[in-house]
């Protein structure tokens, strides 16, 4: 269950405000994320660690590793547990599928093996032709 | 088949920021521990170590080291370690704003 990535992932295009560890905050849209927690946001206001300097940017890069927490708007969270029920039903069908396909490609994959074994000699055969 | 489940997983090795778009711009670039600079991006990679041309550390207030100040130091053509990266933004497109929140903080 790795709610916090998952929650993250699904509030992309959505408003937020991040909080650094230094202080500062972000105000903007989910432009993407990774593993890391690596923040990319657009249309971001930033506000100094005294609440005193406002700044408005396109976009901003923010580490994961300096971030000490983030705001999402709730509607967010029921998102959330509708992504996550639709990922593992995704992830079922996936085995189900892998299931049949490896009892077939087992078969399949014997046979071919004895086929090898016969044109090798065969081929050997041609190759003393060719040189004689 | 597998694919698609890698791909749902995000196995991409790719930045989910494209820097090639800051190429030879002007960007603010914040580090571990509180420093700032500014420079023309000219290089950059995977791990986010930059080339920065031109290069201007942005000093902090001697009182109150948390602010910074207007004084400035040249650093010239410089390399910045992706490790103590903490924030990537173009400096083109910054500007300063009154206070965008209605509501009074304190």
């Amino acid at each position: 269950l790795q709610l916090p990535l998952s929650l993250l992932r699904t509030a992309q295009n959505h408003p937020m405000l991040v909080e650094l560890k230094n202080g500062e905050t972000y105000n903007g849209h989910l432009q993407s994320c990774d593993t890391w927690m690596n923040i990319h946001l657009r249309d971001v206001i930033f506000t100094s660690k005294d609440g005193e300097r406002f700044y408005k940017m396109p976009e901003v890069y923010v580490r994961g590793s300096t971030i000490k927490y983030l705001r999402i708007p709730e509607t967010v969270v029921d998102m959330v547990k509708n992504e996550v029920q639709e990922v593992r039903r995704h992830q079922k069908d996936m085995h189900k599928q892998k299931k049949t396909y490896g009892g077939g490609g087992g078969g399949g994959g014997r046979g071919g093996q004895s086929n090898r074994g016969g044109r090798g000699g065969g081929s050997g055969g041609r190759g003393g032709g060719g040189r004689g | 088949m597998v694919n698609e489940k890698d791909d749902s997983q995000r196995k991409k090795k790719e930045s989910i920021v494209d820097l090639s778009k800051f190429l030879d711009k002007k960007v603010r670039v914040k580090f571990q521990g509180g420093r700032e600079a500014t420079g023309i991006l000219k290089g950059y990679d995977q791990l986010l170590n930059l080339v920065l041309d031109g290069a201007i550390e942005h000093l902090r207030d001697a009182e109150d080291p948390t602010v910074i100040g207007d004084e400035t130091r040249n650093l010239g053509l410089i390399v910045a370690r992706g490790t103590a990266i903490t924030v990537v933004a173009p400096s083109d497109g910054m500007e300063q704003i009154p206070n965008p929140f209605a509501n009074a903080d304190e």
